[in-house]
């Protein structure tokens, strides 16, 4: 269960992170690092092939976009389909959360 | 800067995807490097530390490759995640092949790599099934080198479609062999159209050598001079006969050497153009050299071809000068192009039809006939090179059939692998592709090794087989036998790989994941005990034609040849050519049989004009005393000339009258013994003693000659051949030229022969000495052939036995190990272990009863093919099929017993605690 909840966990950071607008891996890594400030114990190594399965789902897509003076890159952005399912996986990870602290909760009272 | 990209393409292993894919994942993670590199170095981290800290990033590729190809392949991570290492990897190679472009020869060597890897596991399995299609292939490829040699290929001369053998044989004695006359051959060149050539060929003659050291008699022939033209040879040295050395009535004293002769006896000197050859006392001289792989197959040489040693022009021979009713030619003709066999026959017919009208004595009531030289010749072991490749061709399936039930067993285990690899995304194309590519994989090692086997086997066949069946020819494993050899393997490939090809086509792949496997293995029990009964069939129908054969053999070894063959050895000779007159002659042929009666061990000795089972014989017209003759009736007898004590030495039995004496020799001619045969012929119910026949061509200008005595029938062509009617001269009146001689020796007839020949040179070192023999040696020989493939018949039906017995010991010990729990389980519910045991024992003797009655069934209908083969066995011979039946009833219990005692020893609780 513990890889399953890292994982969804990661899913929904992802697709929150380019639901505004599109980004590369590198930022999207960063990004995670930066905002749970360290908190989320994210491996560079597991993005990647995080980002792949999503494409593969059909939730995000991939593009090569080049800029003025810089390498070409590859931008992530949320697909239609991506864009429905945030909601639901926004909600079924909170429901998760507050089950885990109602346990914890109970646990600890 | 580091070059990232190639940093990431180094280490990371291949994925599997496709290329423009692969190549993007690359660039993705060496961005990725290259930025956590360019920002180490902007936190002031030198570029060594900065490399450090970009790589740790990725710091366990094969992991990280591992999570790509889950992401990126259509997986159930479930399945994926309990899939074993070496199934994943099968998946893996499917992707590597789509990758590679799929290009079919990728494909294929793709899938036999696999296909070897899958076997390298299952090394046990594959060793026997490699070393059962390797038996099979190795035999294959063997005897189908002999019987292409022998029976399929074109003759090996100019355009053999051509060539047409021409015979003659009267009407009301169709028995007799076809013949053709010197004078019918002149007038048929004229009266015929369809034929560029027709070239005449003498019997084989003796002739002896001198001044080449000892005198050697060979063995030669007589042949016009377009008979080396028709077959298309050209001489190794020199020239063939031209027509001008070939006129008859002035045959000119040219002589062509063999290539052997010509190696043998002329250090295979180029000069020997021109140089003379003493031939019977004359010198010929030598116009040319034979190819040395020239052999002329037909007749009258058919088995002794590799021996004729000297060739002259027919017209040489002499007998070419002789009347027409003296038959004595083999001919063969070549059809002008455009002309049909069936135009030439008819062109014959008519030309027979007017020589019987104009010599109505001699050609009325003769028969023309004309066939393809090829089929002549072949035809005469045709009969017996099918057996073979029938019998060899019915292992290979047998073998087949094994291989096919063990890649079942393996297909079936790997039932799993299947449903894993079909939810990964293998198509029914792709794993049906991969079990062929697997009984290809087997095939094509088996076929390796049975080339090995095959060269083995020949060379062991070639050195076993009779001289007579192979005649001195090259026998290899030749391109035609490749190519078959070949053709054999794919079929076994194809036939072996069909079944479980067969069961991914029909299983149902989606469910076959659900623990057992059954969706792929379900069903199978029927095809395999459906394989075992063919099986059984085929190896019943090898043991009922190897039973015929036998007992067809031992009724031939039975066979009284009419003669007492232990303690008798023969030697033949040549008087010298100076010797013309027939009293020289005779006092030649009484020093012969008094210096060979002095050899120590030796009791007595005899002189015949030709020796049972030792070639052929001259016939003669019969007239018998009180019996009209119609015009143009006659009646031909075997004609022998006999010393008196001929017989005795023989052991031929005497049944009325007497024997020759020396009186017979004083009182020259007038008598003669007859063989059982004509006393039957000729005076059926009476005595022929004192009746009196006339002999030859001209019963007017002949004397009476008086019946003496009557001796048994004797074998003189073959345990197998009938005796004909038989009329013997005394020696005194016919003296030998050529005497064969046989003596009767106190011990072992073998250990006397080296001492034959010095009794000969007593009387003339100028003769030579041939054919010598113990008589129990002929007797062997003649039976050669029918030996030679009743011990291959024998070792192939042996060989079946074998597969068959493997066939059914796997089917019911797989059967036994997938019902162990029922087993337990009826014992544990109060089955003996003899139920359990009768159990298996009757599962087993019902396929084998089946596929006996089945077998039995079809031999029925095949047997009478080889009837041609058999000796007094009838096809249908019912001990022969008892005995097959029962032997492979007997076997097939065998074969069961031991799985059917695995069975009782089954612990009914481990059974149950099973699964």
């Amino acid at each position: 269960m513990q890889s399953e909840v890292k994982k969804g966990s990661a899913e929904v950071l992802i697709l929150s992170l380019i639901e505004a607008r599109p980004r590369h891996g590198y930022e999207i890594a960063k990004l995670i690092e930066e905002r749970s400030g360290g908190v989320i114990e994210f491996h560079v190594a597991s993005l990647y092939p995080m980002l792949y399965r999503l494409e593969k789902r059909g939730w995000i897509e991939g593009r090569w976009l080049e800029k003025a003076g810089q390498r070409r890159r590859r931008y992530y952005r949320l697909t239609a389909a991506g864009r429905k399912a945030l909601p639901e996986q926004r909600r079924s990870w909170r429901e998760f959360i507050r089950a885990i602290q109602d346990v914890a909760q109970v646990e600890s009272a | 800067m580091p070059d990232w990209k190639s940093y990431a393409r180094e280490h990371l292993p291949a994925l599997g995807l496709s290329g423009p894919r692969e190549r993007e994942v690359v660039e993705e993670l060496a961005q990725q490097l290259e930025q956590a590199y360019a920002e180490a170095l902007a936190d002031n981290l030198g570029p060594q530390r900065a490399a450090e800290r970009a790589m740790a990033q990725f710091a366990d590729w094969p992991a990280l490759a591992a999570e790509i190809r889950r992401a990126e392949l259509p997986v159930k991570e479930t399945i994926a995640r309990h899939v074993p290492e070496h199934w994943k990897l099968a998946a893996t190679e499917q992707q590597v092949r789509t990758r590679w472009g799929g290009s079919m020869v990728a494909d294929f060597v793709h899938d036999l790599r696999f296909a070897f890897r899958m076997l390298r596991k299952n090394w046990g399995f594959a060793l026997l099934a490699i070393g059962m299609l390797a038996f099979g292939i190795g035999a294959n490829s063997a005897i189908f080198t002999i019987v292409d040699t022998l029976a399929l290929r074109p003759l090996p001369y100019h355009d053999p479609s051509g060539l047409l053998s021409i015979e003659s044989r009267e009407a009301h004695h169709a028995e007799q062999a076809p013949w053709i006359s010197m004078l019918d051959l002149v007038d048929l060149r004229q009266r015929t159209q369809s034929f560029t050539a027709l070239a005449g060929i003498s019997p084989v003659w003796n002739d002896v050598v001198t001044g080449q050291g000892d005198a050697e008699r060979l063995e030669t022939l007589y042949v016009s001079a377009d008979f080396f033209p028709t077959l298309g040879v050209q001489p190794t040295v020199g020239r063939t006969f031209t027509p001008d050395e070939d006129r008859l009535g002035a045959g000119a004293r040219v002589v062509l050497l063999s290539y052997a002769y010509w190696q043998t006896h002329f250090g295979s000197d180029s000069l020997v153009v021109g140089r003379a050859l003493d031939v019977n006392g004359a010198p010929f001289t030598i116009v040319g050299v034979l190819p040395r792989d020239f052999r002329y197959l037909g007749e009258p040489i058919a088995g002794t071809s590799g021996k004729i040693n000297l060739w002259f022009p027919l017209s040489a021979n002499q007998i070419a000068g002789t009347p027409r009713f003296v038959r004595f030619l083999k001919v063969i003709g070549r059809v002008k192009p455009g002309v049909s066999g069936v135009q030439a026959r008819e062109d014959l017919r008519s030309a027979g039809a007017t020589l019987a009208k104009q010599y109505p004595d001699t050609d009325a009531g003769v028969e023309w006939d004309a066939a393809p030289l090829g089929e002549r010749i072949s035809g005469r072991v045709r009969p017996m090179m099918l057996l073979l490749m029938g019998a060899v061709g019915l292992v290979l399936v047998m073998a087949c059939a094994n291989v096919a039930n063990l890649l079942l067993t393996i297909a079936v285990s790997r039932g799993k692998e299947v449903a894993v690899r079909a939810a990964l995304g293998a198509s029914r194309w792709r794993l049906l592709r991969q079990f062929l590519a697997e009984s290809f994989a087997l095939a094509a090692l088996g076929t390796l090794a049975g080339i090995a086997l095959a060269y083995a086997l020949l060379r062991l066949l070639v050195s076993a087989a009779p001289a007579s069946l192979l005649e001195g020819r090259t026998i290899t494993l030749d391109s035609r036998a490749m190519l078959f050899t070949v053709g054999a393997a794919i079929a076994c490939a194809l036939f072996s790989g069909a079944p479980p090809a067969w069961r991914i086509l029909r299983a149902d792949l989606a469910n076959g994941l659900r623990e057992t496997g059954r969706g792929f293995t379900g069903g199978h029990h029927r095809f395999r005990a459906g394989l075992v009964v063919a099986q059984i069939s085929l190896a019943l129908a090898l043991l009922v034609g190897a039973a015929l054969l036998t007992r067809g053999f031992v009724r031939l070894l039975d066979v009284n040849p009419g003669f007492d063959a232990a303690r008798v050895a023969t030697i033949s000779t040549l008087l010298p050519a100076g010797v013309t007159h027939a009293p020289d002659a005779l006092a030649m042929d009484r020093a012969l049989l008094d210096q060979l009666a002095q050899v120590p061990g030796v009791q007595s000795a005899g002189a015949v004009s030709r020796l049972p089972l030792l070639g052929g014989n001259l016939g003669s017209w019969i007239w018998v005393e009180g019996h009209s003759y119609a015009p143009g009736e006659h009646t031909s007898v075997e004609y022998r000339v006999a010393s008196p004590s001929y017989f005795a030495t023989m052991g031929i039995p005497l049944r009325l009258g007497r024997a020759f004496d020396e009186h017979d020799s004083v009182n020259a001619g007038g008598v003669a013994v007859i063989n059982d045969s004509a006393a039957r012929a000729f005076w059926a119910g009476q005595s022929p003693i004192g009746k009196r026949i006339k002999l030859g061509a001209n019963p007017e200008k002949q004397d009476w000659i008086m019946v003496v005595g009557v001796i048994g029938d004797v074998h003189q062509f073959g345990l197998d051949a009938q005796s004909s009617p038989e009329v013997y001269r005394p020696l005194a009146a016919s003296p030998l030229f050529n005497p064969y001689l046989v003596v009767r020796t106190n011990g072992d007839a073998a250990s006397l022969l080296p001492s034959l020949p010095g009794a000969v040179h007593a009387v003339s070192s100028a003769m030579p000495v041939y054919d010598s023999f113990s008589m129990a040696a002929l007797i062997e020989r003649s039976t050669a052939q029918r030996r030679f493939l009743l011990l291959l018949l024998a070792g192939f039906a042996a060989s079946a036995l074998f597969l068959a017995a493997a066939g059914i010991y796997g089917t019911i010990s797989q059967s036994v190990a997938q019902r162990t729990q029922e087993m337990g389980l009826r014992m544990a519910l109060g089955a003996s272990r003899t139920n359990v045991l009768q159990m298996v024992l009757s599962q087993g003797l019902r396929l084998a009863l089946a596929g006996i009655l089945l077998g039995a069934a079809g031999s029925a209908l095949l047997t009478r093919f080889v009837r041609s083969l058999l000796f007094h066995v009838s096809p249908l011979d019912p001990a022969a099929f008892a005995i097959a039946g029962v032997s492979l009833l007997a076997v097939a219990l065998l074969a069961c017993a031991i799985p059917a005692l695995r069975a009782t020893r089954v612990d009914p609780l481990v059974a149950l605690r099973h699964e």
